[in-house]
């Protein structure tokens, strides 16, 4: 009995006996599921190659001489770092190419040039954990709409079948409960990563401003000695 | 959607596929059923027959030893005049009481003994006679002829009262597995109420009518092989085990000598485990 009772709790089992609306909310999580997993693998593979080509981009940059050939060969990465710095430069020649420079108007104008580039930089790498929150707040809440749905449905049953024997109750509420399983499943993962991403996003954010910051001096310095 | 992403939903939906198949497979739910130790089935009895079916011992005297008594000759010399006369063989053994307690002046006529030492007072004349009497005693223990008489068709013919009337131990037993043979294609029909519930014993008391049929619905004095994980089935068992007795009534083929003797199955009780 106890054997049979084990072939029936294999997932597929579950799934196969369960109601439409149960199904549903099943294929739903699963879903869910995977989609969290697909963020999870590929941001962390994302943020980690970002990491490590800020930091060579930034070492790269703090040591060369002539910064307009570094922005010529190196300007149009696709790299945080990279759209920043390009972007300060770009900000610089425009509002350098004048006779006359109003000096604190291109500081304030660089420095919100960068920072806007890099909050754009921030803003594309977080847009998916916004789906990670979601998930890991919703999903819970699914499952157990599954299982009260399919306690609701078993309990019927049971009545119909007259019958109080545990193997008349136990697979329907088993099923039920899959679907709070499923949800958790999903859930769990969800808010463990969009925690540690956000964490990894604001440390790249607050990387990409100091480099900002660091660039808006040398720029700033640069504006004073040339005029 | 770029690279890294079309990487992790790949890396995904095959993670997701292998939990899957190797949830389904059973590899992460290898169920352990819990060990029962079935080697040995212990039924504890508390039927117990207070009444012995065994032979009743044989009620004779033992018979008792017509050989003279060892002693020293001194002692024992007023007695050596009497021990003479025992040759016979047909002596029973309680006149042999008689013949020593008295001085039985007639046996002693008979001896070959002097007839002076006869009105004379033992003490005196145990000197005279030490010799003789000496003899007599060292000769050891001597037994009827009929010594065996307790053990002959005396024996036989006391023994042969009806044993079958009483409520013996074994009988109860077997009287209690009879009917429990009878109740299980019921018991077998029912199915278990859950996980542990075979461990549960059921004390069923029964009332039965001289044909087997029940004279009242069984009732239950108690149950024991309860622990936490049946004990919810308890009550269940409790109920099955009676519908089982009530679905296999009447009960066929007790004997029916053991009705109405004192412990008979008109009122039974049996410990039952329906399993």
């Amino acid at each position: 009995m106890a054997v049979d009772m084990a072939a029936h709790m294999s997932p597929v089992a579950l799934f196969m006996q369960a109601d439409l609306v149960v199904k549903t909310v099943m294929i739903g999580l699963t879903l869910a599921s995977i989609w969290t997993w697909a963020i999870i693998i590929g941001h962390t593979m994302k943020l980690r190659r970002i990491n490590r080509d800020n930091e060579r981009f930034e070492k790269d940059f703090w040591g060369v001489e002539d910064i307009d050939r570094f922005h010529e060969k190196r300007g149009a990465e696709d790299l945080p770092a990279a759209k920043v710095f390009s972007a300060g430069i770009t900000e610089w020649r425009r509002s350098t190419k004048g006779p006359r420079v109003d000096k604190d108007g291109t500081r304030a104008r660089l420095m919100s040039a960068m920072h806007s580039a890099a909050g754009e930089e921030v803003d594309r790498l977080a847009d998916r954990l916004n789906i990670l929150a979601t998930i890991g707040s919703v999903a819970p809440f699914v499952g157990l709409f599954g299982t009260v749905w399919g306690i609701m449905r078993s309990f019927t049953d049971i009545a119909g079948a007259n019958n109080t024997s545990l193997a008349v109750v136990a697979p329907g509420i088993a099923e039920a409960l899959f679907a709070t399983a499923i949800g958790l499943f999903a859930a769990i993962p969800a808010v463990i990563a969009y925690n540690r991403m956000t964490h990894g996003i604001n440390r790249i954010e607050a990387r990409l401003l100091r480099f900002a910051d660091g660039f808006h001096g040398t720029l700033s310095r640069e504006l004073e000695t040339e005029r | 959607m770029d690279r890294a992403e079309a990487t992790g939903l790949g890396i995904a939906v095959v993670g997701h596929g292998a939990l899957l198949a190797v949830l389904t497979l059973g590899l992460a739910n290898a169920v352990v059923l819990p060990t029962m130790n079935p080697p040995m089935d212990v039924s504890f009895v508390d039927e117990v027959g207070l009444q012995s079916a065994a032979p009743d011992p044989a009620t004779e005297a033992p018979m008792a030893s017509i050989a003279p008594e060892t002693g020293s000759p001194e002692e024992a010399a007023p007695k050596a005049i009497e021990a003479p006369p025992e040759p016979t063989p047909t002596v029973q053994p309680k006149a042999l009481p008689k013949a020593k307690s008295e001085p039985a002046p007639s046996k002693t006529a008979t001896k070959p003994a002097p007839p002076k030492a006869l009105p004379k007072a033992a003490t005196s004349n145990a000197k005279a006679n030490s010799g003789k009497g000496k003899a007599e005693k060292t000769k050891g223990s001597r037994l009827g002829s009929d010594f065996l008489k307790g053990l002959g068709d005396d024996t036989k013919s006391k023994s042969n009262k009806a044993t079958g009337a009483v409520m013996s131990a074994q009988a109860a037993s077997s009287i209690g597995s009879l009917i429990k043979r009878q109740v299980q294609p019921c018991a077998d029909r029912q199915g278990t109420p859950g996980p542990g519930a075979e461990r549960i014993t059921v004390t069923i008391k029964l009332r039965l009518n001289r044909d087997g049929s029940l004279a009242a619905r069984p009732v239950s004095t108690g149950t024991s092989g309860v622990d936490d994980q049946n004990r919810r089935y308890e009550k269940r068992v409790e109920e099955l085990a009676i519908a089982a007795f009530v679905g296999c009534s009447p009960l066929r083929g007790l004997p029916d000598e053991l009705y109405d003797v004192p412990r008979g199955w008109s009122n039974f009780t049996l410990r039952y485990k329906p399993s």
